[in-house]
């Protein structure tokens, strides 16, 4: 129904735009196919000229009954058949004026210093004569196959800054799997995070993948993981416009976005003290925004810690207790490490847990002022051990002297 | 008759019955296994303990392992205690291995007499007078131990008093939840950072000292079997236990006497 509602709409629109149009009328459909339904026919060069019919009938521009001289204006006037072989680019903002200014503003209407030469148009993406309307799920602009078409280009092609590598990630994604394995047709393409006319390049600030928009981009579908986020530490700097707060993709990743369970996912539970850690071990954010550095080291030597590096998962990583999306300080009374709530947290794994397990530093370096205790039984431990070995050996040498004197004299 | 006689060098003695022997390779097993399970939490930065639990649920294996070893250690303990307390040898054995002063000073006497730095002073004719009103201080002679020497001594009061550190400890770490019920989360730290500590220690002792006095000992290399036979010789106690030896002696000496004319004395 829609789709008949919108043949309707872009015919009318197409009868306007003809009539404004000087020189109505010129060559027929049927003319020009009396030359191209000849699928053997070949330009000078080569390039076959075969137009199918059915097919061209089927796309949405047969369906609005356009005629082939409505996009090949330049052949409108032609009497004479066959008509010379170079012809004009078809301009498609004669009709759809809107995404040709988009694409003007885009990283594919400006000019590419990298890529000179490489000049992309509408059919690059669109196709020709068969284009179909992008629910169509035979569209090469159908979200389902929107990958495969920015890919045709970019995964060799047409290199992007961080390479074809970088965007074959995506393949590996949670966003690709369940676009193309389950058929989530919603699920997020090329063009849901970097937009289809408007591409633009990631240093671009009007761009949706800058870091000043990206949070509203993944926010399009994760609507309560924004808001969550908005609420935590990060993104309350992030809104302040702090440079150094994590956006959605320093933790997850661009491409390769995996949920938490995957194996490969960057934040695979073994894997989300690492991170963490590239910013909550870094000298100088620790310094400027008053964080303690050394915090992996000190979950690292902890049987949590020591546990997820041998694969263990059953065991608390950062994100277990401190929350994700909206960390919070352990003074917010919403924080689940605050004093008052740490009997929940840690009664998530270890149940019945009371309020004992706020008693005490959590994670911290067995420093004399954090955990006197602790530092005390290791400076013990370490003096006992220390003579002890000192002793033996001494012992042992003493007695191998005497042993060996024994022998030299007898 | 001599004493080479009445304890003749090549007569065997029972020195670890089967009981204790048992005693000693469930130690050895249960000890083992606890070390090569828990290793890898100290050193985990360590390759070989990384590649050896690669696979998928290894650590989960290495945690239920650890475990399984600690009942072991814990009804071997039972045993030996049971043991210790209920059989005429187990409490002999007790009394003998009981520290005494003369533990400390047979400890200080052979290091000095090893070292023989006072002997050598005096053959310098250093301190003529000195060691002339103190001849102990030259230490001419080893001390003479019992049935247990110092050193021996030293290992199975050190091994009990590390079951008890590491059983406690350990208790409360299997157990963490009902730790915390107990004790405030720093306390539980403790347990954590000693039972990490005692175990590099016992490891340590074990593998410096034990190694030492049974294996690497020139006097037992590269093994004493006793821990798998239970023997040892009348020339062993004689030389290793001769206190030991001489109260056997004395024993045997009073039985024959205590038999009158006999010609034959029983054995």
């Amino acid at each position: 129904m829609t789709k008949i509602l919108r043949i309707i709409v872009l015919s009318a629109a197409l009868a306007a735009g003809l009539a404004a149009a000087p020189a109505a009328g010129g060559p027929s459909n049927e003319d020009c196919l009396a030359c191209h339904s000849d699928k053997d026919l070949k330009s000078s060069a080569g390039k076959a000229l075969f137009i199918d019919e059915a097919k061209f009938k089927g796309a949405i521009h047969g369906q609005a009954d356009i005629g082939c001289v409505d996009c090949h204006a330049d052949l409108k006037a032609v009497k004479d058949f066959p008509h010379t072989e170079k012809i004009k680019p078809v301009d498609c903002a004669f009709c759809h004026a809107e995404a040709d200014a988009a694409i003007r503003k885009s990283v594919h209407g400006l000019p590419h210093p990298e890529n000179a030469g490489i000049t992309v148009s509408c059919k690059d993406c669109h196709g020709t004569h068969e284009i179909r309307p992008k629910n169509d799920a035979d569209s090469s602009v159908y979200s389902i196959n929107i990958p495969d078409t920015c890919e045709r280009c970019h995964l060799d092609r047409v290199q992007t800054k961080r390479g074809g590598e970088f965007i074959q990630r995506y393949n590996q994604s949670i966003h690709y799997k369940v676009l193309t394995k389950s058929g989530l047709s919603t699920s997020a393409t090329c063009a849901t995070c970097h937009g289809s006319h408007d591409v633009k390049r990631v240093e671009d600030p009007d761009g949706r993948v800058a870091r000043k928009n990206i949070i509203r981009t993944c926010g399009l579908c994760h609507a309560g993981i924004q808001r969550n986020y908005l609420e935590g530490v990060h993104g309350k700097d992030y809104v302040k416009g702090s440079a150094d707060v994590p956006v959605c993709t320093d933790c997850h990743s661009e491409h390769a976005i995996q949920g938490p369970e995957d194996l490969n996912s960057v934040i695979y539970s073994t894997r989300v003290a690492a991170v963490c850690s590239r910013c909550h071990d870094d000298e100088r954010l620790a310094r400027q925004y008053g964080f303690l550095t050394s915090r992996l080291k000190s979950y690292a030597s902890s049987y949590h810690g020591t546990a997820s590096k041998f694969g263990e998962t059953r065991v608390a990583n950062c994100a277990s207790c401190h929350g994700f999306h909206d960390i919070r300080v352990s003074a917010d009374p919403k924080s689940p490490i605050n004093p008052a709530n740490m009997s929940k947290t840690c009664g998530k794994c270890h149940p019945g847990a009371g309020a004992n397990f706020a008693k005490g530093k959590v994670h911290v370096v067995e420093a004399k002022a954090e955990s006197k205790g602790s530092y005390v039984a290791k400076v013990l431990y370490i003096i006992i051990i220390a003579s002890m070995i000192s002793v033996f050996l001494i012992f042992i040498a003493a007695d191998l002297y005497r042993r060996a004197k024994k022998r030299v004299r007898s | 008759m001599t004493d080479s006689e009445i304890i003749r060098d090549d007569e065997v003695f029972l020195r670890m019955n089967l009981a204790e022997r048992l005693q000693h390779i469930l130690l050895i097993l249960s000890m083992g296994t606890l070390m090569l399970t828990g290793m890898p939490l100290i050193f985990s930065e360590f390759k070989i303990f990384k590649s050896i639990f690669a696979f998928g649920s290894a650590f989960y294996v290495r945690g239920i392992l650890h475990r399984i070893a600690a009942v072991v250690l814990i009804v071997n303990i039972v045993f030996h205690v049971f043991y210790t307390i209920f059989t005429k040898r187990g409490r002999a054995n007790f009394k003998e291995i009981a520290p005494k002063f003369k533990d400390i000073k047979d400890a200080w006497s052979l290091f000095w007499h090893n070292v023989g730095i006072t002997r050598f002073l005096h053959n310098r004719g250093v301190g003529k007078t000195f060691f002339a009103r103190h001849p102990a201080l030259l230490f001419e002679k080893e001390p003479e131990f019992g049935r247990y020497n110092f050193i021996e001594k030293f290992e199975y009061w050190a091994v009990a008093w590390g079951s008890f550190v590491m059983i406690l400890s350990g208790f409360f770490m299997w157990k963490v939840e009902l730790s915390l019920k107990l004790f405030p989360l720093w306390v539980h730290d403790i347990f954590v950072i000693v039972h990490g500590y005692e175990a590099m220690l016992a490891f340590l002792a074990v593998i410096i000292w034990h190694m030492y006095n049974v294996h690497l000992n020139p006097e037992v290399f590269p093994m004493s079997k006793i821990w798998l036979n239970g023997k040892i010789s009348g020339h062993e106690l004689r030389t290793l236990h001769p206190l030991e030896y001489r109260k056997i002696l004395e024993g045997r000496k009073a039985a024959l006497q205590s038999s009158g004319d006999a010609d034959t004395p029983a054995k």
